[in-house]
C-alpha cells in the first residue's frame, strides 16, 4: 500500500468518525485546527493499529507527526515498510 | 421583540443520559445543601460595554429564546424526560449592576439557583465596575448546556451579532437511534464490572463520607498564570510525557498534590477520578444544548503517585485502554438506559453507588475551547473567568481555563472539605508543581 492510499483511508476515517457533518480534510490541512483533539488522536492511533496492523512506537508519538494527514500517512507508510 | 414564530424549534428535546445524571446531581446537591447545579462564565472588558446593544443581540438569538421558553416534562413511568418548547415570548432576564467593586461578582449572582421548574434556565448580568471596566456574566443550569456546549453557544451569539442565524439542526442534538433492550443489558453488565473494578475499595477522597455541610457555602479562587508561565507549563508537560496537550500534565500535578495533602492528613490511599470526555463530533457548530460528555475513569495506586512522569504515563495508558474498549460510549449507553427509569428510582440508584462518594476530587479542563475568543458580541474580551457548579461529594474541583492571555486555574471548594491552612498549602504546592516539575 502506498502513502497516498494510506492517506485516503485515514481521511475517510477522520471524515466519518471524528469530524462533524462529514467535513472533508485536505492532506496538508492542520488536524488540530479542524478540531482533532488529544482524545481523537488516540482514536486515530487505535484505528491505525487495527487497520494497518502496525504499532506506532513511543518515539514516533510526537505532535509533529500528527500535524497533517500527509505527515501521519508518511509515518504509517514508513512503519509498514519497516515491518512488512 | 424578535419574532421566532417561523423558526423551526423542535417540539420535544429528549434529555440525554448525562442530562438526567445532572438532573440527579441537582437533586443531590439540593439534598446536601451545596447550591444549584449552575455554571457561570464571566467575560471581563477593559471598558464600559454597550448594554443596550448586547440586550438587542441576545434577544435575537433563537438559542437564548429556547432556553427561556421550555418546560421539563418528566414522562410517564418508563418514558424518557424531555424539554417541551412553548413560545410564551419570555425573554432572557438581563440585570445591570452599577458601581461594583472591580473583580467582585455580587453575591446574588453567585447564590442564584435555577432549579428545574424555573421560568428560564439562563440569566445574564452586566457588571459596571467603579474603575470604568465591566463584565458580562452568563449563568445557566448545567442540565442544559455542558462546557463545550457553552463555547459553541458563545460562538452562536457572535454569529447572531454578525447577522447570521443558525439553522435549528446546528443548535439541537440529532435524533438518536436507541439500541435494543438486549444490547442495553449486555452493555450495563460490562460497564458495571468496569466501574466496580476501577473504583474498588479503598479509595481516598478529599471529603469525609459523612461530612455535613452548610447551604450556599461554596467558595472559589483563581490562580492565574501569565502567557509566559503558561508556555513554561506547556513545556514542562511535554518534558513529563504529556505530548498531545497539557491536560494530562495538569491532572498529574493535581493528583500528586491531593496525594500529598491526604498524606499530611495521615490517610494516603488510591485516588479515583472521573474526567469528562466530550462525545461530540469535532469542528461542528453544535449541538449547543444537552450534555454530550462521557467520562474516562482514572485510578492511581499509591505507588503510582510517586512522580509526575509516572502519573502522566499511567494516564496515557488508562485513557488508551478505555478508548480501545469504547468505555466512554458504553458508559453513555448506560446513562441513556437509566433515563427510562422513574426519576426517584434513578436517584436512589445513583445515591447508592459508591456509598455517596463520587470521586477523590473533580478535575476538568476547557482545553482549547476558550483559547481563541477575543471578541464577544462585538466587544473586546480582556479575559474570561468561570465559576463551575460544585458537586458534593467531594466538594472540591480543579478547573483549568486556557485563553489567549495565559492560563487560569479555578479551585472551587467547600470550607468544610478543606481548612484554610490546607488551602494555602494547595495553592503554594500546585503553583510550584505546575511551573517547576
Amino acid at each position: 500500500m502506498n502513502r497516498e492510499e494510506i492517506s485516503a483511508i485515514l481521511q475517510q476515517f477522520i471524515k466519518t468518525e471524528i469530524l462533524a457533518g462529514g467535513k472533508q480534510i485536505e492532506e496538508n490541512a492542520s488536524l488540530r485546527q479542524a478540531g482533532v483533539d488529544s482524545f481523537s488522536i488516540i482514536e486515530i492511533i487505535l484505528f491505525i493499529e487495527n487497520r494497518f496492523n502496525v504499532l506506532i512506537p513511543d518515539e514516533k508519538l510526537l505532535p509533529e507527526n500528527f500535524e497533517t494527514l500527509q505527515q501521519l500517512s508518511a509515518v504509517v507508510h514508513n512503519l509498514m515498510q519497516a515491518n512488512p | 421583540m424578535a419574532d421566532f414564530s417561523k423558526y423551526q424549534f423542535p417540539k420535544k428535546v429528549y434529555l440525554s443520559g448525562p442530562d438526567c445524571f445532572h438532573l440527579m446531581l441537582d437533586l443531590h446537591a439540593r439534598k446536601h445543601g451545596a447550591g444549584g447545579n449552575v455554571m457561570r462564565k464571566v467575560f471581563y472588558f477593559q471598558y464600559r460595554i454597550n448594554a443596550e446593544r448586547i440586550r438587542h443581540t441576545l434577544h435575537q438569538s433563537p438559542g437564548m429564546h429556547w432556553l427561556c421558553n421550555i418546560k421539563l416534562c418528566k414522562g410517564f413511568l418508563f418514558a424518557k424526560p424531555f424539554w417541551k418548547y412553548r413560545n410564551e415570548n419570555r425573554q432572557v432576564n438581563i440585570l445591570l449592576h452599577e458601581e461594583v467593586e472591580e473583580g467582585l461578582i455580587p453575591e446574588m449572582i453567585l447564590k442564584r439557583e435555577m432549579p428545574v421548574g424555573s421560568a428560564a434556565y439562563i440569566e445574564v448580568d452586566i457588571l459596571f465596575f467603579t474603575s470604568g471596566k465591566s463584565a458580562l456574566v452568563f449563568s445557566w443550569n448545567h442540565i442544559l448546556i455542558d462546557a463545550r456546549g457553552s463555547a459553541l453557544f458563545f460562538e452562536h451569539l457572535n454569529r447572531i451579532a454578525d447577522g447570521t442565524v443558525d439553522e435549528p439542526s446546528a443548535l439541537f442534538p440529532p435524533q438518536e437511534n436507541e439500541p435494543g433492550l438486549w444490547t442495553y443489558i449486555r452493555n450495563m453488565y460490562k460497564v458495571k464490572a468496569f466501574i466496580e473494578q476501577s473504583s474498588h475499595k479503598p479509595v481516598s477522597s478529599i471529603a469525609d463520607k459523612d461530612l455535613k455541610i452548610k447551604k450556599d457555602n461554596s467558595r472559589s479562587l483563581v490562580i492565574s498564570f501569565s502567557p509566559e508561565e503558561a508556555e513554561q507549563i506547556q513545556r514542562s508537560g511535554i518534558k513529563a510525557g504529556s505530548k498531545f496537550g497539557p491536560t494530562h500534565y495538569y491532572l498529574s500535578c493535581c493528583a500528586i498534590m491531593i496525594h500529598r495533602l491526604l498524606s499530611k492528613r495521615g490517610r494516603p490511599g488510591p485516588l479515583w477520578i472521573p474526567v469528562p470526555y466530550d462525545g461530540r463530533l469535532k469542528g461542528g457548530l453544535g449541538p449547543l444544548f444537552s450534555n454530550h460528555v462521557s467520562f474516562i475513569f482514572y485510578r492511581f495506586e499509591v505507588e503510582q503517585l510517586a512522580s509526575i512522569p509516572l502519573i502522566v504515563k499511567e494516564l496515557g495508558k488508562q485513557m488508551t485502554d478505555q478508548i480501545r474498549i469504547r468505555m466512554p460510549g458504553k458508559y453513555n449507553m448506560l446513562l441513556n438506559m437509566m433515563r427510562h427509569f422513574p426519576l426517584w428510582l434513578y436517584y436512589f440508584l445513583i445515591s447508592r453507588t459508591g456509598e455517596g462518594s463520587i470521586a477523590s476530587f473533580l478535575y476538568t479542563s476547557t482545553g482549547e475551547n476558550f483559547s481563541h475568543l477575543p471578541v464577544l458580541l462585538g466587544e473586546q474580551v480582556e479575559h474570561i473567568g468561570m465559576v463551575p457548579a460544585l458537586t458534593f461529594p467531594p466538594g472540591f474541583t480543579f478547573l483549568f481555563l486556557k485563553q489567549q492571555h495565559g492560563l487560569h486555574l479555578n479551585i472551587s471548594y467547600l470550607p468544610e472539605v478543606i481548612s484554610e491552612a490546607e488551602l494555602n498549602f494547595v495553592i503554594a504546592e500546585i503553583k510550584e508543581l505546575l511551573l517547576h516539575s
